[in-house]
């Protein structure tokens, strides 16, 4: 669960992209490119967890008192189920990370999992928008190249005009 | 002559070949280091959030054992302070590799260039 920054990394300094050769330009285009598909990564696994923390919070809404003493199959494995009842319907245990599971009580639990959603919410917001900061560079990148071909394609041709 | 100065751009390119490989796996090393901390860091603030009396369990193998609250806020504490250490060592250790990589590149440059000279002569 990393935090993201949008602060520019330190050492990041303008260049002018018209300055560039074509060689330096492609290969600016090829990091661009491993960036921005790390930043679709990310953006899927994150959305992974949304879902994930979005599920176990609507699980504890349906968690009310009257479901207590009802029976319920409880899986022991993937594919075996033994019936059980649910004893106590005020607390649950949450996987808080690195192994840690804490007791807490059904408004405690669905506190949590609308801040673990709102986080993971809030990451996602500023991966996109570094992705579409990315594509501008990568849009303005392939002009560029664009441009240059052309340029030497003139070059090459002087006199068909 | 030529050929001295070809063998040693050689040894060297094999050398920075094999610093950029560790650069790589230190570089890696380090990203998993940040996300531990930073699962810690997540995991410390839920045990500071919770009441004083609330269970707090960790999970060892397959079964929950129940731990006291003071005791699991110190052990995150203690363990972020470890993953901190390690990741100082990590930046040490990428800074070192990357100085060690301008170095061998500054050579590259020089023996190419001699060796430029050399068949311009001939």
């Amino acid at each position: 669960m990393a935090t993201v920054s949008s602060a520019p990394a330190p050492g990041m300094h303008q260049i002018d992209l018209s300055k560039l050769n074509l060689q330096q330009l492609a290969q600016l285009k090829q990091q661009l490119d491993q960036e921005m598909s790390v930043f679709q990564d990310s953006l899927h696994t994150l959305k992974v967890a949304q879902g994930k923390f979005m599920e176990s919070g609507e699980c504890v809404e349906k968690m009310t008192p009257e479901c207590k003493g009802k029976s319920i199959l409880v899986p022991l494995t993937g594919s075996m189920y033994i019936p059980g009842s649910i004893a106590d319907t005020e607390n649950v245990l949450i996987d808080i990370g690195t192994g840690y599971y804490a007791q807490k009580d059904i408004a405690g639990a669905k506190d949590y999992f609308k801040r673990k959603v709102a986080f993971v919410t809030e990451q996602m917001e500023k991966i996109k928008a570094l992705g579409v900061e990315k594509s501008k560079v990568h849009k303005a990148i392939c002009m560029m190249i664009e441009m240059k071909l052309q340029a030497q394609m003139q070059a090459a041709k002087p006199s068909t005009s | 002559m030529a050929e001295e100065i070809q063998k040693k751009m050689q040894k060297e390119l094999e050398v920075l070949g094999s610093i950029q490989k560790e650069f790589r796996k230190a570089v890696a090393q380090k990203q998993q280091l940040d996300s531990q901390l930073n699962e810690n860091k997540a995991v410390k603030e839920e045990l500071l959030l919770l009441k004083k009396d609330a269970e707090v369990y960790k999970l060892i193998g397959p079964v929950l054992v129940k731990q006291d609250l003071e005791e699991a806020t110190q052990n995150v504490t203690k363990r972020m302070e470890y993953i901190s250490k390690e990741i100082k060592r990590a930046d040490d250790h990428i800074s070192a590799l990357e100085n060690k990589q301008e170095a061998l590149q500054e050579n590259l440059t020089k023996l190419k260039n001699n060796l430029n000279k050399i068949k311009a002569k001939a």
